[in-house]
Formats: C-alpha cells, structure tokens, sequence
C-alpha cells in the first residue's frame, strides 16, 4: 500500500468534477414534468398515462436500436430520450391513437437527433418537430380535444371516439374570447394536449427547475413577458378587458409548456444570458405572430423550431467581451494595421 | 462586503487540514533538488558528485538570462547528478543530496547587514535574487525579475490569501502561526517600493485568519486586510486585481500594467525572512492530503523531499495510490512518480485512490447547456473553444480568443457532458504558439535573408 513500483494515472487537470451530469440533470427535467403528468391523468383518464409510457419506451427503444445500429455507445441512460418521450406525449391530446406518439418517437429520435450526430448535435427540439410532425401528418387523429373530466379515456383502446370540444385557443384564433374562466385555465379545467392544460403544475415544476439551477429565468421570462405585453397592447377581442385578453393568451395552448420545458432545451437555446433573452423575446414575437395572422391557431411550436435554428447566429452575436479585451482597442489596433 | 468578480465556481472546499498546524519535517535521508524549479533558464551546477554541501549553500547558478538560483535544504554528500522529469514534463538536472542529518547551517546563511528601514530598491533585488525566491503559488516566475520589472510602475501592493483551491491550507496556516512575517514582508516592500497602499486579500472562509490579520495591522494605515468571497478562482491575479481594485489586466499583460504587484502570502513571508535570518528559499509549506494519506496535515518540508518521504512523514498511506497531484485538485499536474520532489512551487501533494475525477460513465458530449460560459471568469465561450479544438480549427479559436484562457479548469469541472474543455483549450494554445513561433522563425529567416543580399 505505497504504490512501489507502480504507474500513477496521470490525467489532465482539473482532477475534480462536479456532480451535476446530463443525467442529473435530465432526471430533475423528468421531476419537474411529474405533476403535469398525474394531473394529465386526473383530467383525462389512465389513457394520459398509456400515451406517456408509449411514446417514452418508443423513444428510449429507438434510440438504443439506432446507437446498437450505428455502432455507437448507447446513451439511452442518460435519460435525454426519456425527456423527449415524455414531452412528445405532453403535447398530444388525450384522444389519439396509441400508435401516434411510437411514430412521434421514431421521427424525433432517429431523424432529428440520432442522424444529426446524437445527443448535444440536433438542431431543432426533437419532441416538438415530432409534434409538428404528426399534426401536419395525421390531423385528423389528433384533433379530438376532450375537455377534463368529462369522460375517463380507457387506458388502451387504439381509437377513441370523443366528444370533442374547442380549446380556448381555438376560440381565441377566431377571435372570440372562449366561455372559460381564467381559474379554470390557470388550475388545468380545459380540453388541451396531455401536459399543457395546467398552468398551475407547470410554474410549479418550472419554479423546480429554476431552485435546482437546471435552467436560468431569462427565455421563460423573455418569452412569456413578450407574449404578454403584445397581446395587452394590441387585444384580438376588444370586448373584454386587456389583461383578460392576455391572461387568456398566456394561459392557453402549449405557451406555458413551450416557454418552460420546450424552449429552455440546452441543445438548442442560446448558451448566453443575453442570447437567451433575444432567443426568447423572438419565441414570443413569433407566437403573437402566428397565434394573430397565421393559418394555424398554435404558434409556440414554430416560434421555437424557428428560434432553434438561429441559435449559432444568436450565440455568435452575443459573444461576450473577453476579460481584458476592450472594444475601443481593437478598433485601434485595426486602424492601426 | 466582500470583494468578488464575475463568473467563477462554488466548490467543495475539503479544507480538511485547516486545524492542523504546520510540522516542521526533519531532514530526510535523501533530496533530489531540482536545478530548475522557475521559469526561465536552467541553472548550472556549483557542486560536483561527492562534494560536502551545508544547508543553505548555494549548489545552482544562474546560467545565462532569466533564472532562479537553487540552495541545498540539507547538509550532507553529492550522491549523483541525474537528469529527471519535472513536474511538467521537462527534463531537468537534480542534484541528489545525501543527508547527515545534522542540518549544519551554511555559514552564507546570515542575516542582512543593514537595518529594515534602510533597506533600497537595489537590495531588494539584490537579496531576493540571492535567495532564490521565485513564485510560491504555483506559477513560480523568478521573484526578484518581477520586482525589478515592476520598479516605478505600480501604485498598489497585493498579498494574495486567496488560497481558492480545494484541500490547500498552507498559506491559511502560514497567516495562522506566523502572520509577522506576511506582514513584515508587506511592510518592507510598501517601504521599499514607496506605496501608500498594500492589500492583504484572504477569502471569508478562513475567518480565524481574517481576525489575526486585521488585528496584527490595525495600527497600520498602509496595509489594508481585504475580505474575498470564497469563489474559485479568486486566487487567479487577474480576478484577484479586478476583484480589489476593478482594474483589467489587459490581454497577455502583467499586473504592473495596471500598477499592481502580486505576491503570493508564502513568498511574502520567503522575502522577510530573507532579510531577518538570511534564510534562502529551501523549504516551504506543503498541504499533503487525499484520501490514501493516514494523518492530513501541513508539513515544512525541505525542497528535494519525495512525496514518498512527505507521505510518511503524515503517518503513510492507508489506501493504494492511483493519482498523485502537485499542486491544488483544479490546476496541479497529476505525476506518475511517487519519488519526484518537492519543490519551490509546490503547495500540495494530494494522493487519491480514484484515479478519475467523476463517477460519471457515459460518453462524453457537449449538451450546449452554457454552463461553462456562464463559469468562465475570462469571458470565454469554453464550449465552441473546445469544439473548434477537437476539429483541429486553431484559427477560429485565436479568434475567440482562447490565448485567454488561464487553464482554470472552471469549465471541464461543470461540465455536465464530461467534456474535457481545459485539455482542448492546452491543445489549441500550443498549437497556436507553435505557428507563432514558426511565423517569428520565418520572419527572422526572411529578414536575415535579405540582408544577406
């Protein structure tokens, strides 16, 4: 025990590393999403849950199987397609067809994630190019909003046929404030996508994310912020109050969702403070935008997949000034030469 | 308030050994000094093989430009003259020593004839350069050279207690018990460099320290006692000089470009009692600690001891050795021989039974989650940095400034991806100053070729 005669590791510093992996956390991503789930299931029925478990273990197979194929190491426990899965069937409604989110799955893992080089080298958010994916694909599977509580979805039927009913949003696109009280849209009391009818649960998982340092307030903030000064300056409805206007705007569709946990994905958000501001006041521009004069009633997913892919520009043009590197002398120093 | 600076990491500190004072190691049977153990050149050997040496003689001049003179910290017999890896990788002369363990006192080692007050700029250097001092804190430029190219230019003295790297206390320790010689140094110099102010800067997680210090100088109207917040790395001169004063040391410049000089608080106290007892540079203060180590503790060890010996000294190992680092857990370099010596520029020897830093076992990728943006106190983006590195692009990380990077080792730590980032930017640094030495060659060759015409 005196390490005669014997090769030390030699290693380059630093010689510590803080615990904090990807796995961390992407498990605490996972922690924060739970309370949106159980009340998914409360609201819609045990099919929430069946979709969940679908779309996770799709991503997580579809993974393993392109990582074994392209003879890559397998990073499936780091728990990054567990979050795409889960985030693919957040932003399902509860009535489609349980093939739908495999199909979901198959699209963001392989093509956009496992194709571009993996973990850390997609260009766009998997989970939401997946959904644009499959509501441009399959509209007609998913467009059976259900509202809350009104009938338990059984866990396993392959087709549901629903009642469905408008979705707040879909009031708002044709420019009529829906017949919902903001406390209900606030607690999760309307016909939506599985994870983004409560507002409520998601601050509460984002607050989470915010204490456990997992992501920084300044694209939720930016976004959600520019959402909300547009939409009371400019009402759609001139019938109603503007900060009732905009509560309904913010409250609605997958903007709390996207703001939170679509929007803040590492991979593809900005790595500065400034950037991610930018980043996430032009989520928002682009939202209103579409929410206002597009075809579709939703425009969160846009605004982030467009968003998504300025990123390096965003990045590039808020390159911080280096410690000791003043501006003014670099313009001297070209002037110079 | 404390003083701080922007970016930079919490760690866990492991001050494990900040209660334990400092022991004073007998002479072991044998030192291996190395004849450099600065930057700058190599020293020529004074003694041949079987020559008698005393503590304290002189046995390495300097040979030609900038150096560091070497002084024997034991009494004994040349054994050998062997050429041996240093810490970084050079091939370096060492002058083995075999004790007699009597620790006879070199008769050069005197005190300095003249009286504090009356010391000048000139045997400032004079003593200092004879002494041997070089940078303490790791860094170890010769002391005396950055005294003389300061001379003139600075308005500030800074004492660097930082001590921001984890499990190190030496310097901690060095305030606790002999705080008259930090600030005895500080004294002198403020005199002799003719300053009105000198900043004592030690982070507020040595508390007991601050108290002593601030007591020991509340007489004193010159030397101000600095609270830092604890935050790596604080210790780094430029954060520390921000910090202090929010002054910049602009790119690839010194601290005397804006009127500062740093001392670290053990060099401080070297250059008194290079003065008060003649004493050359020939031990230090060295933490040794790490979970193989028996008994953690700070040892005055004379220069030439190998962690072997100093591992003994604190009881010996209870765990087989797998990493050895000199120095702190975030900067030192990791050796692969229990032997090597200690030297000037040693803080710590830190011995681990894991060899990694991390139990994390995927692969490693860049999630592009910008904390190692966030983290770097130079302004760095780490993470395109080390992207361009691993591409071989040197010229995109000249332009994003990675000649910078200080090889903190801020954003490799937070890495969640495990990303090596530190390693690339090393990697991309050398890449770049070896074109830059080949453009300066080039240049050189043209120039001379012209002439030549």
């Amino acid at each position: 025990m005196n390490g005669e005669n014997k090769m030390l590791t030699v290693s380059a510093s630093p010689h510590m590393k803080s615990w904090e992996t990807s796995r961390v956390l992407m498990l605490d991503v996972i922690i924060a999403m739970v309370p949106a789930l159980i009340w998914s299931v409360y609201a819609f029925g045990f099919r929430a849950l069946s979709l969940t478990v679908i779309s996770v273990a799709s991503c997580v197979i579809f993974e393993f199987l392109t990582q074994k194929l392209l003879k890559r190491p397998v990073t499936v426990l780091d728990f990054s397609a567990a979050v795409t899965g889960v985030l693919i069937a957040f932003n399902l409604p509860a009535s489609t067809p349980l093939w739908i989110p495999a199909i979901g799955a198959f699209f963001a893992i392989v093509i956009v994630k496992q194709l571009y080089g993996g973990i850390g080298k997609n260009i766009v958010n998997p989970a939401l190019a997946a959904r644009v994916f499959l509501f441009i694909a399959w509209p007609n599977e998913i467009k059976n909003f259900i509202a809350p509580s009104s009938e338990k979805l059984s866990a396993f039927s392959i087709n549901v046929d629903a009642v469905a009913t408008a979705t707040p949003l879909a009031s708002l696109k044709q420019g009529v404030t829906p017949d919902v009280k903001i406390f209900d849209m606030f607690l999760g009391n309307t016909p939506g996508c599985l994870g983004e009818v409560s507002a409520l649960l998601l601050i509460i998982g984002g607050i989470y994310l915010l204490v456990r340092k997992v992501i920084t307030w300044h694209i939720p903030v930016a976004f959600l912020g520019t959402v909300a000064v547009i939409s009371y300056l400019f009402p759609l409805d001139k019938s109603v109050h503007a900060w009732e206007f905009m509560l309904m705007e913010l409250l609605s569709g997958g903007l709390i969702l996207g703001a939170i946990f679509m929007a803040t994905d590492y991979v593809t958000s900005p790595v500065t403070k400034t950037g991610r501001i930018i980043y996430g006041v032009g989520c928002g521009l682009i939202t209103v935008f579409i929410r206002y004069f597009g075809g579709y009633s939703e425009g969160v997913s846009f605004a982030i997949l467009i968003m998504n892919l300025l990123v390096w520009y965003i990045d590039q043009v808020t390159r911080p000034r280096v410690f000791g590197i003043r501006k003014e002398k670099k313009k001297k120093e070209k002037e110079a030469a | 308030m404390a003083f701080t600076f922007r970016g930079g990491v919490h760690l866990n500190e492991s001050k494990n050994t900040a209660a334990s004072a400092i022991r004073h190691m007998p002479a072991p049977a044998k030192v291996s000094i190395p004849l450099s153990q600065h930057i700058g050149a190599h020293c020529k050997p004074t003694v041949k093989v079987g020559d008698e040496v005393m503590r304290g003689q002189v046995i390495g001049a300097i040979d030609a430009g900038l150096g560091c003179p070497v002084h024997s910290s034991v009494s004994g017999k040349v054994k050998a003259i062997e050429e041996k890896y240093n810490a970084m990788g050079v091939k370096v002369a060492n002058i083995v020593i075999e004790s007699d363990g009597l620790n006879t006192l070199s008769p050069d080692v005197r005190p300095y004839e003249k009286e504090l007050e009356d010391i000048t700029f000139d045997d400032l250097i004079e003593v200092v350069k004879n002494a041997g001092i070089s940078g303490m804190g790791g860094a170890t430029f010769p002391t005396y050279a950055k005294i003389s190219s300061a001379r003139g230019k600075v308005d500030r003295l800074i004492v660097n207690c930082a001590e921001c790297e984890p499990y190190i206390t030496a310097n901690h320790r060095l305030l606790l018990e002999r705080p008259e010689s930090v600030i005895g140094g500080m004294k002198l110099m403020l005199k002799v460099f003719g300053l009105k102010q000198g900043d004592l800067a030690i982070e507020d997680n040595k508390r007991d320290a601050i108290k002593i210090a601030e007591g020991m100088t509340a007489e004193n109207d010159l030397i101000k006692v600095r609270v830092l917040k604890t935050k790596y790395p604080q210790g780094d001169e430029r954060q520390l000089i921000y910090a202090l004063t929010g002054r910049e040391i602009p790119a690839g410049g010194l601290p005397a470009d804006v009127g500062c000089i740093v001392f670290n608080a053990e060099t401080c106290s070297a250059i008194y009692n290079a003065f008060v007892t003649g004493m050359p540079l020939i031990e230090r203060v060295v933490t040794v600690d790490g979970d193989c180590v028996v008994n953690p503790s700070n040892v005055l060890a004379p220069i030439g001891t190998s962690y072997r010996d100093l591992v003994e000294f604190c009881g010996g190992f209870k765990a087989e050795p797998e990493k050895v680092v000199n120095g702190g857990p975030m900067m030192g370099a990791a050796q692969w021989d229990l032997d090597a010596p200690v030297t000037k520029g040693t803080s710590a020897i830190l011995v681990f039974s894991d060899p990694k830093p991390t139990r994390y076992e995927q692969p490693s990728a860049c999630i592009h989650c910008g904390r190692c943006v966030g983290v770097c106190q130079m302004h760095l983006m780490p993470n395109y940095l080390s992207m361009f590195s691993r591409a071989g692009k040197w010229d995109l990380c000249e332009k994003y400034n990675v000649m910078s990077c200080v090889e903190c080792g801020a954003c490799s730590y937070i890495c969640p991806g495990g990303v090596s980032i530190t390693a690339d930017n090393r990697v991309a640094k050398a890449k770049i100053n070896e074109k830059r030495r080949a453009q300066k060659a080039a240049q050189a060759a043209a120039a001379a070729q012209k002439e030549a015409k």
